[in-house]
């Protein structure tokens, strides 16, 4: 006997997710989900939004990573909370690990929670975690092609920020054919370009975050 | 691996909500946007599946297609290239209509 569904496989992961925006959305709270291969950036770009606010924020990182504590370790210099999941394997961050980190901290009060998803384009694309926002970040040393390789990440993306531009005169990367990939994936997409290194286009970025709380 | 599991876990909820029926074909949907690779779920479902209460379960997976809408003509059409012009009538103010789907589409069950 043939029983015809419509089930979701990851309904569950979108019922926690679900319920988690309807929690930040209740307390005014912007949550930014942030996607990215190993190596293109994340932590530093954490790092000078954190060096950047001022201390009365209420600002706070959940971290993943497969294995290791170092990037919360890194990002808690800066005096914001900042916890580690530990995904044990797992290459991607889900929205029942987000919850579970949430527990017994001032959710309720923050302006802004940033999600640092693990180090990858490719698994972190399936999984809602709750979040306003969600940002791919894309550096100049990887190739301008990756839009179009990997187009359901920059699909579900509402913003790119290509980044490590200072390397831009020694990389073969084009800035145009990147902006391009990237529109024609979602041709509504946002794009920034910043430097952790020289600062460059920080003030963009800090404008986007700004523009959402 | 984890959508695989979650797929099992999916499977085993729908067999409960029809009487525990043993289920012998499970039918997904895995749309081009859905950021799962149909050959890796396949490989990820067979390895997993083998050591469950739930073997010898067999999957037929079918792909969806990336699709877009055209706000112009009403045209829904398949991208390809990744280009989201409207393949009808060219106009670029299109939408996305779909290719995102990750589901269970059917199941058949063994008849009590
Ligand atoms: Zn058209």
């Amino acid at each position: 006997m043939r029983v015809p569904l419509e089930r979701k496989v990851l309904s569950e992961n979108d019922r926690i997710a679900a319920a988690l925006r309807e929690r930040f959305q209740r307390n005014g709270t912007f949550c930014v989900n942030l996607i990215s291969s190993p190596g293109s950036g994340k932590t530093s770009l954490l790092e000078r939004t954190l060096a950047g606010f001022d201390a009365a924020r209420r600002v706070a990182v959940l971290t993943g990573d497969i294995q290791t504590d170092n990037d919360a370790r890194r990002l808690a210099r800066y005096g914001f909370p900042v916890r580690q999941i530990t995904t044990g394997g797992a290459c991607h961050l889900d929205a029942s690990m987000v919850e579970r980190h949430l527990t017994d901290w001032p959710v309720d009060e923050l302006e802004i929670l940033f999600l640092e998803n693990v180090g990858n384009l490719v698994c972190p694309t399936s999984y809602d975690l709750g979040e306003e926002a969600r940002a791919v970040l894309l550096s100049v040393a990887e190739g301008e092609d990756k839009p179009l390789k990997y187009p359901a990440t920059f699909h579900h993306a509402d913003l790119v920020v290509l980044t490590k531009i200072d390397l831009l005169p020694y990389v073969p990367f084009s800035m145009e054919l990147a902006r391009e990939n990237a529109r024609r994936v979602q041709p509504e997409i946002e794009i920034l370009e910043v430097s952790c290194t020289s600062g460059a286009g920080l003030g963009q970025w800090n404008d986007w975050i700004q523009r959402h709380l | 691996m984890s959508i695989a599991e979650s797929v099992l876990d999916a499977v085993r909820a729908e067999s409960a909500l029809h009487g525990g029926a043993r289920v012998t074909r499970a039918g997904l949907r895995i749309g081009e946007l859905s950021g799962v690779a149909v050959e890796s779920l396949r490989f990820c479902l067979e390895v997993l599946v083998a050591d469950t209460d739930l073997a010898p379960l067999g999957f037929e997976i079918e792909s969806a297609a990336w699709t877009r809408r055209c706000r112009a003509c009403g045209a829904v059409f398949r991208v390809t290239d990744a280009r989201p012009e409207c393949t009808a009538c060219g106009g670029d103010d299109t939408e996305a209509a779909g290719g995102d789907q990750m589901e269970l589409s059917y199941l058949e069950l063994e008849e009590p």
